[in-house]
């Protein structure tokens, strides 16, 4: 696969989104750069969810056009997104609860596993030797993620942090081109949520990764991220970088709620 | 009394000792370190190959002999290999505690004069740089995980793995390697071996300087006491800059030849423990009593087949465990219900702590509660005590196999002599003993008498068997307004002994009555609210709570009542209590870094809660400043519910239930 095209990954041209009569999105464009952290902020309901289901295929949106890696996409299902190599997390945590975190991120390499089911049933030759390999793709996540003591631990047992945690290690764990964080990290507290940025922060660095993120804690956002995309009511009010945005009378007003 | 000279200077440093191994043992395991969640080991030659290339990359920097290197990490193997990599050249290795704050680490730093550091990781590195400007010292910064650093440009910043390299291309050169082998063999046994820090219970550490033949003649002694050979594991999991682990793990480890496996990470070492089923283990108080604490826990719920077991057959080891082990005189049919106690609950527990293959097992560092080392010792771990101190290199006092009891310490180990000064002051000399304070020969002298024995600062009384019992820190103990006999750490340590109390600062000195503050364990108190259906927030708020009072009121009437029956102490009882509202920290400077409680500090800062116990309030507030652990403050405020406890008569007996 040719990935040279340019330095634009994702571009979202004139999107718009409905859902019966309800305007989710309306007319946003914006576009995301090779290796950027690109935050998407706005108040509760500004359609930041909705843009992430956009990017990742979950949605298809009425209007408008989506163009990765150079080539418009088409209507498409989300394995399909990652299978293009988009990965996601979830607002409120989606693992396997009854797994342990070794078998939740195992999962994450399922769609690189060769071998067919009934080679893994046999746990042999082939199969063994492809499944130590996977297991150490993810034991270095596990060691990357500072997670080891809970390797064997099901993670419906595990405090919500580290759940986040684990999550985001199944999303590494498949290798994505694009990585999309759902608010990464709500309900921490100040010590996760420095972790989690730096794990951002250096899954970035040491994987070439390109990240998409919601978060709600501006003081994080402003730090972390490269660019930011201010949603309001579903349409863009504002897009640049940190300082910029900061200052901006109109994200202002949406964050403190007057001049409308 | 052999000293360590006579026993010939074959093995009188550590650099020799490791020679030796390789050469007598090479293909044995040395060590072992958990990484990507597989054992990796590495065997005696291996050690000493790596231990050489490492030696020659500093030499190679220009560490020079009598230079400092500095070692800040957990336990790794290479941050042992340092220790001895260091003192193969004849440079003096100096471990830090991993978790001191920045500016803690930099002090030391400076009073140690490292010229070179080795850093665990990107955390310790970063500590490092940010108080650079006040380390002129230091040329080198060397790391062993480059996780974080790789893109990090710093002057004198370099992975470990580099040097070790550097040293293995040079030592090619056969003109290196016997240079090499000439600095070895050079060594000696009166040269300093390292510079241990205390842990500052009672005000700045200081560095102990230890010498290679004392260390190696303490270590051999204790080697010979507990039969330790190169069959034994241990896990070395103590703090790096800890006595105990340069003693128990590395000294005893290079001595006797055993293999040292070093967990995964701090967080995963209970893990690891169950993985490598150590054969000789030291915890201290606390950590067997968290794993007790668990177990109970666990157990309340189990189902109604197993807690019958369990509570059965406990039973049944309370009763006779300790008879058993001591080799006494019990009844078959104990005997066979014991066995069969040991088939169902004993050895699956031991197993599941990762103590089913412990020969000899050590606490220390506190005073431990009867019920909680009866309860070790009954399910058939040989569980002993010690007293020690980094002036001693640590043994000053140990428990044979079979003479174990929990109020005492035991008699002094082999070839250490010991006595007890008019005002009650324990001193001892030892094998070990420290040769002084690094660079503070007031401090030195301060801390031996004119005759030359060291004093421990504790105060303590031989029991008829020969064993010493600790009571205090021999400053630390005082009187009442009325006379008196108070002493602080007693009572604390009556009140830690309950599950629910996590730590206890006893007031009394020159006032009328004693009072204590308690702050609640909160893992088995929680428990106990989810039981009792209380719903709790935060630790502040369970510590409110009304019936977790009542709880505590409990624990500290029964305290008294123990009190009262001890002719010394009944006057000491507790009047009044107060449950903290928050938990004491080592980071906030309220314990020290071995978690021991720092009590003039807590003293001044706690003062308006103090006042209010003494004022006869019924409740007391408090504005107190926290300092996080990467120097920002912040501010905690609370208020605590002040409660009158009733003392017993002297000599009283147990009130009916």
């Amino acid at each position: 696969m040719i990935e040279a095209y340019d330095d634009i990954l994702l571009a979202v041209d004139a999107v718009s989104l409905s859902f019966g009569g309800v305007r989710a999105i309306s007319d946003v464009s914006f576009d995301i750069r090779r290796g950027e952290i690109r935050a998407i902020i706005g108040p509760n309901g500004a359609g930041k969810t909705s843009m992430l289901n956009v990017v990742n295929g979950f949605y298809h949106p009425q209007e408008g056009r989506i163009t990765y890696r150079g080539r418009t996409r088409a209507r498409m299902k989300p394995h399909e997104a990652a299978v293009q190599g988009i990965a996601r997390t979830f607002q409120n945590v989606a693992l396997f609860k009854g797994m342990t975190t070794l078998d939740n991120i195992m999962t994450g390499r399922s769609l690189k596993m060769r071998r067919g089911l009934v080679w893994q049933a046999l746990r042999h030759g082939p199969a063994l030797a492809e499944e130590i390999a996977h297991r150490r793709v993810c034991e270095e996540i596990i060691d990357f993620l500072e997670i080891e003591h809970i390797r064997k631990t099901p993670v419906g047992a595990l405090p919500y942090g580290l759940q986040k945690r684990v999550e985001l290690g199944r999303a590494l764990a498949m290798e994505p081109t694009l990585l999309l964080l759902d608010e990464p990290m709500a309900g921490m507290n100040l010590e996760e949520k420095e972790d989690m940025s730096r794990f951002i922060v250096e899954a970035r660095r040491l994987r070439g990764l390109t990240v998409a993120l919601i978060e709600h804690d501006i003081g994080v956002v402003m730090d972390l991220s490269d660019r930011v995309l201010v949603l309001e009511y579903g349409r863009k009010i504002a897009d640049g970088v940190p300082d910029d945005v900061k200052t901006d009378p109109r994200v202002i007003a949406a964050y403190l709620g007057v001049g409308r | 009394m052999g000293s360590a000279r006579e026993r010939g200077v074959a093995g009188d440093t550590f650099a020799k000792l490791l020679r030796g191994h390789a050469s007598a043992r090479g293909g044995r395991a040395a060590f072992r370190h958990k990484d990507l969640g597989l054992w990796q080991t590495w065997t005696w030659a291996q050690v000493y190959d790596e231990t050489r290339a490492l030696a020659a990359g500093l030499l190679a920097l220009g560490l020079e002999r009598g230079e400092t290197l500095a070692i800040v990490g957990a336990n790794r193997p290479r941050l042992y290999w340092s220790i001895t990599a260091a003192q193969m050249v004849g440079a003096i290795p100096a471990p830090f505690y991993a978790d001191a704050v920045a500016d803690e680490l930099a002090t030391l730093l400076d009073h140690s004069r490292a010229s070179v550091v080795v850093a665990q990781d990107q955390e310790q590195v970063d500590k490092i740089l940010s108080t650079r400007d006040r380390l002129p010292g230091v040329r080198r910064i060397l790391y062993d995980e480059p996780r974080g650093l790789d893109g990090a440009d710093e002057p004198g910043l370099a992975p470990l793995e580099a040097v070790m390299a550097k040293g293995r291309a040079a030592l090619r050169d056969g003109a290196i390697a016997s240079d090499l082998d000439r600095r070895i063999d050079e060594g000696r046994g009166s040269d300093p071996s390292v510079i241990l820090y205390t842990s500052g219970t009672t005000g700045r550490s200081k560095g102990v300087v230890l010498t290679a033949e004392r260390c190696i003649a303490a270590a051999r002694d204790t080697v010979a006491f507990d039969r330790l050979t190169d069959r034994d594991e241990v896990l070395a999991y103590l703090p790096l800059a800890w006595v105990g682990d340069h003693y128990l793990n590395y000294a005893q480890g290079y001595v006797a030849g055993f293999c040292m496996a070093c967990p995964e990470s701090a967080d995963t070492a209970e893990n690891d423990l169950r993985e490598i089923g150590p054969t000789f283990h030291f915890a201290p108080p606390r950590v067997f009593e968290a794993l007790l604490t668990r177990v109970q826990i666990r157990m309340e719920d189990a189902g109604a087949v197993k807690k019958w077991l369990y509570r059965r057959f406990m039973d049944v080891a309370k009763r006779w465990g300790e008879a058993i082990a001591n080799g006494e005189n019990v009844p078959v049919f104990a005997r066979l219900a014991y066995a069969f106690g040991d088939l169902v609950i004993y050895a699956p527990l031991k197993n599941a702590l990762g103590f089913s293959r412990i020969r000899v097992a050590y606490t220390a560092g506190e005073a431990i509660g009867s019920d909680l080392f009866a309860f070790y010792r009954s399910i058939g771990l040989n569980l002993k005590q010690l007293y020690g101190q980094t002036e001693a290199f640590l043994y000053v006092t140990a428990q044979a196999d079979g003479a174990v009891r929990s109020d005492a310490v035991g008699p002094p180990a082999p070839h250490v002599e010991l006595r007890i000064a008019p005002d009650g002051e324990v001193q001892f000399k030892s094998p070990g003993q420290f040769v002084g304070y690094f660079r503070e020969p007031d401090k030195t002298a301060e801390a031996l008498t004119e005759d030359g024995w060291v004093r421990t600062g504790d105060a303590g009384f031989f029991e008829p068997d020969g064993q010493l019992k600790i009571v205090d820190r021999a400053r630390d103990v005082g009187r009442l307004a009325g006379g008196q006999l108070f002493a602080p750490k007693y009572i604390e340590n009556k009140l830690k002994f309950f599950p629910n109390i996590r730590e206890a600062v006893a007031i009394g000195d020159g006032r009328d009555f004693v009072a204590a503050m308690i702050n609640i364990e909160l893992a088995s108190v929680g428990n106990w609210a989810e039981r009792n259906a209380i719903a709790y927030a935060s630790y502040q708020e369970l510590a409110a709570h009304p019936r977790v009072a009542a709880m505590i009121e409990a624990h500290v009437d029964a305290v008294n009542l123990a009190l009262s029956r001890e002719p010394m102490m009944a006057g000491a009882q507790i009047r009044r209590f107060l449950i903290l509202p928050k938990e004491l920290d080592a980071d906030d400077g309220e314990l020290t870094r071995t978690q021991k409680v720092r009590r003039r500090f807590i003293a001044e800062r706690y003062a308006p809660l103090i006042d209010g116990l003494y004022a006869g309030a019924t409740e007391a507030s408090i504005a107190a400043e926290i300092t996080y652990e990467d120097g920002r403050k912040g501010k905690l405020s609370g208020t605590a519910r002040i409660v009158d406890v009733l003392l017993h008569p002297k000599g009283a007996q147990a009130r009916a239930a």
